[in-house]
């Protein structure tokens, strides 16, 4: 059973930082061995031996999210959003500066996607700034949009994994491009003093109270993540939603509309950059091993059908119904928010909001128009 | 490698001990479940006991340590001494022996190895890990904590559920599956799916679907089982075995996905009133995942291909194909 460390000061809980000796120097290590001070460090010569190590542990997903691997990333840290085929994605770009996430929820794909169980941080930071900065001055028109939440949740380790405060200030001086911290942390205390020029939107996934409780394990509750949306937009940051994975059981309707309620009440919409909405979807894999670490999840007891990507989602006239009904919340509040929907075919996007971007590209101009009224 | 050696510290010479000195009830080294005493029966009627029998000395005469089967046929037969060995050792050395003696001689069925593997856990309280890497290569298992957890877990469950494992062969994956349910759910289960033929796979999809419903409505499996429109199925006289089967895992396809099951029944009334004749067969998108309507024609001659092409040309004419088409969901 996965434990929940809800009760700490801090979301997680490390038992060994594993060094690399080629980050030794590297003042992202340095940090690093600063936020942890009392944390046992072990010096790695070969992290494959490791890696290997720690995947014969019974639990090895659970014990590499206790577990801190400091190392060198030489390949490309700046990706498209992998998005999923045959369905309208947004265009989004992610950063890869660490990997995996100290919180367990039991939808999470990176249980299945990782082949390195272990929380995984990359020291040599200037190389992803470069490799940032190269990719933005080909594309001088445009307005991307970046973000951390892909492979981890970047803001909860800012504490031990100070990123934000590179990459804030990093992406204030951008002109072409926004950055996105996606997180289910309320670590933000940080972000208060920085110097964001706008061109940070820092977003929170929302579920309903219960669902958090049951199925996002060491997440922060859903009124401390307001609570915190409150606090950053007071401070001139642009907020985005993402109601993503949407998860169908019993009394969703009253738990989804309770959350869009409760939001609503601290926090301003109209500065609010983009809010999303994803209906749980999951590869095949996903249901054995969430199934084995989290017995009493319910998750999977919705009626999940193979899509055209292979993904597992919800028979599509019971997406198109939360679709509906949450957009009308939303809109109840205010109909100019900017809605979209994640990973979703034409089809379901004409269903629900009556017309549909014509493709990727059209969907993600659109972000760009939207972020310019914000710039 | 074995932490100890697997070989008992004493033993004496063959001797010939009287079966009423024998207890026949204390089953401490014993993994027998459902013995077929038959060959050997037959065997011991024609020639007797080839393999001494190993005891152990108690303060009121001796407890068997191998042989329990052979004992068992022995006095079935009316004989009154059995040729044996005593041996002495610390207890898990003693069944440790037994094990090895059952494994070359004649091996352990599944729900033998899990009485085994339980004994070993928490009757002579050799750790865990231990019984992983020393004993789970023995019985030719792999070596991980999630096969020990799947044999100690049908130790755990009740004669009935240990016969049906072994009768209907069952995989580790379902008994798993059988293993995660409680044993009120077993008491109702096993007779269940005793009235049915099941495969591996079906098996599974039936033990899948039960789970899934009786955890998403918060109730028992056998409360799920004891529902009117499956009872109806397993006391129908005239079914065979493979019908019910189908049926009733109709009938739990459609508890499970409701909203899946109420689409399938729209589209199907909606198909019926087309009386499309048999060469016309009319298919949704799977799962319903998209509009459209995918038509398959067959014909044997040129007579019936035009035949079909006029009914074909007239569809769209007709309410019921429009609505098929528009798809407006229930």
């Amino acid at each position: 059973m996965v434990e929940n460390y809800d009760n700490r000061s801090r979301p997680f809980q490390i038992d060994q930082i594993f060094l690399d000796v080629a980050s030794e120097k590297d003042w992202m290590a340095q940090a690093l061995l600063k936020g942890l001070p009392s944390t046992p460090v072990v010096s790695v010569r070969d992290k494959r031996l490791l890696i290997k190590e720690f995947l014969q542990h019974p639990d090895s997903l659970g014990s590499g999210k206790r577990n801190i691997l400091m190392t060198r990333f030489l390949g490309k840290r700046l990706k498209p959003c992998p998005g999923t085929s045959q369905h309208i994605c947004c265009g989004y770009h992610v950063i890869n500066a660490l990997t995996n996430c100290p919180m367990d929820c039991a939808y999470c794909v990176l249980q299945i996607y990782l082949n390195n169980p272990l929380l995984t941080f990359y020291s040599n930071l200037d190389d992803l700034l470069q490799e940032i900065d190269a990719f933005l001055s080909a594309i001088p028109g445009s307005l991307v949009r970046l973000g951390t939440g892909e492979l981890s949740d970047s803001l909860a380790l800012d504490s031990v994994f100070p990123l934000s405060r590179v990459l804030v200030p990093f992406f204030a001086e951008k002109k072409n491009a926004v950055l996105e911290l996606k997180t289910k942390s309320v670590e933000i205390d940080h972000l208060l003093s920085m110097d964001h020029r706008g061109r940070t939107i820092v977003s929170w996934s929302l579920n309903p109270r219960r669902m958090i409780e049951e199925e996002e394990v060491r997440t922060a509750p859903l009124e401390n993540r307001i609570e915190a949306a409150r606090k950053v937009q007071e401070k001139g940051y642009l907020l985005g939603f993402h109601f993503d994975p949407i998860i169908h059981h019993r009394g969703w309707e009253k738990g989804y509309e309770e959350a869009i309620h409760s939001l609503f009440e601290k926090v301003d919409p109209g500065r609010i950059a983009w809010i999303s909405l994803g209906g749980f979807r999951y590869p095949p894999p996903l249901k054995i091993t969430s199934g084995e670490r989290f017995p009493n999840t319910r998750i999977f007891l919705g009626e999940l059908f193979p899509g055209r990507d292979g993904k597992f989602r919800y028979l599509m006239p019971i997406r198109v119904e939360m679709y509906r009904k949450i957009l009308g919340w939303l809109h109840d509040v205010d109909p100019a928010l900017f809605v979209y929907l994640c990973m979703e075919s034409k089809e379901v996007w004409e269903r629900v909001l009556g017309w549909s971007p014509r493709n990727t590209a059209h969907l993600n101009q659109m972000f760009e128009e939207r972020m310019r009224r914000f710039l | 490698m074995m932490t100890r050696p697997p070989f008992p510290e004493t033993r004496t010479a063959l001797q010939e001990i009287p079966l009423n000195r024998i207890d026949l009830t204390d089953d401490t080294f014993s993994t027998n479940f459902m013995p077929d005493l038959r060959a050997l029966r037959s065997s011991i009627t024609e020639l007797g006991l080839l393999e001494p029998i190993l005891l152990r000395e108690k303060p009121e005469g001796y407890q068997i340590v191998s042989g329990f089967r052979r004992l068992s046929v022995l006095h079935g037969l009316g004989v009154e001494e059995a040729e044996s060995r005593i041996i002495n050792a610390s207890d898990v050395k003693l069944f440790s022996t037994a094990l090895h003696e059952n494994l070359t001689t004649r091996g352990l069925n599944t729900v033998e190895t899990a009485i085994a593997l339980h004994k070993l856990v928490h009757q002579f309280k050799v750790e865990s890990p231990l019984v992983i890497r020393d004993y789970l290569p023995l019985f030719g298992l792999e070596t991980n904590v999630k096969i020990l957890s799947t044999y100690l877990s049908l130790a755990a469950m009740e004669e009935e559920s240990k016969k049906y494992v072994l009768q209907e062969e069952v995989s580790r994956s379902n008994i798993r599956k059988l293993a995660s349910l409680s044993h009120e759910d077993h008491l109702e289960l096993i007779p269940f799916l005793s009235s049915m033929k099941l495969g591996e796979s079906r098996l599974r999809e039936i033990l899948t679907l039960l789970e899934e419903i009786s955890r998403r409505d918060q109730t028992s499996v056998g409360k799920v089982v004891r529902g009117p429109e499956i009872q109806e199925i397993i006391d129908h006289a005239e079914l065979t075995l493979s019908q019910k089967t189908e049926r009733v895992k109709r009938v739990l396809m459609a508890l499970r996905y409701p909203r899946m099951n109420q689409l399938e029944e729209s589209f199907d009334k909606k198909k019926r009133q087309l009386h499309l004749p048999p060469g016309i067969a009319l298919y949704h998108h799977p799962y319903f995942e998209s509009k459209g309507i995918r038509i398959e024609i067959q014909f044997m001659t040129l007579e019936e291909y035009r035949s079909l092409l006029i009914t074909l040309s007239l569809l769209s004419e007709k309410v019921e194909f429009r609505e098929l088409l528009d798809q407006e969901w229930p």
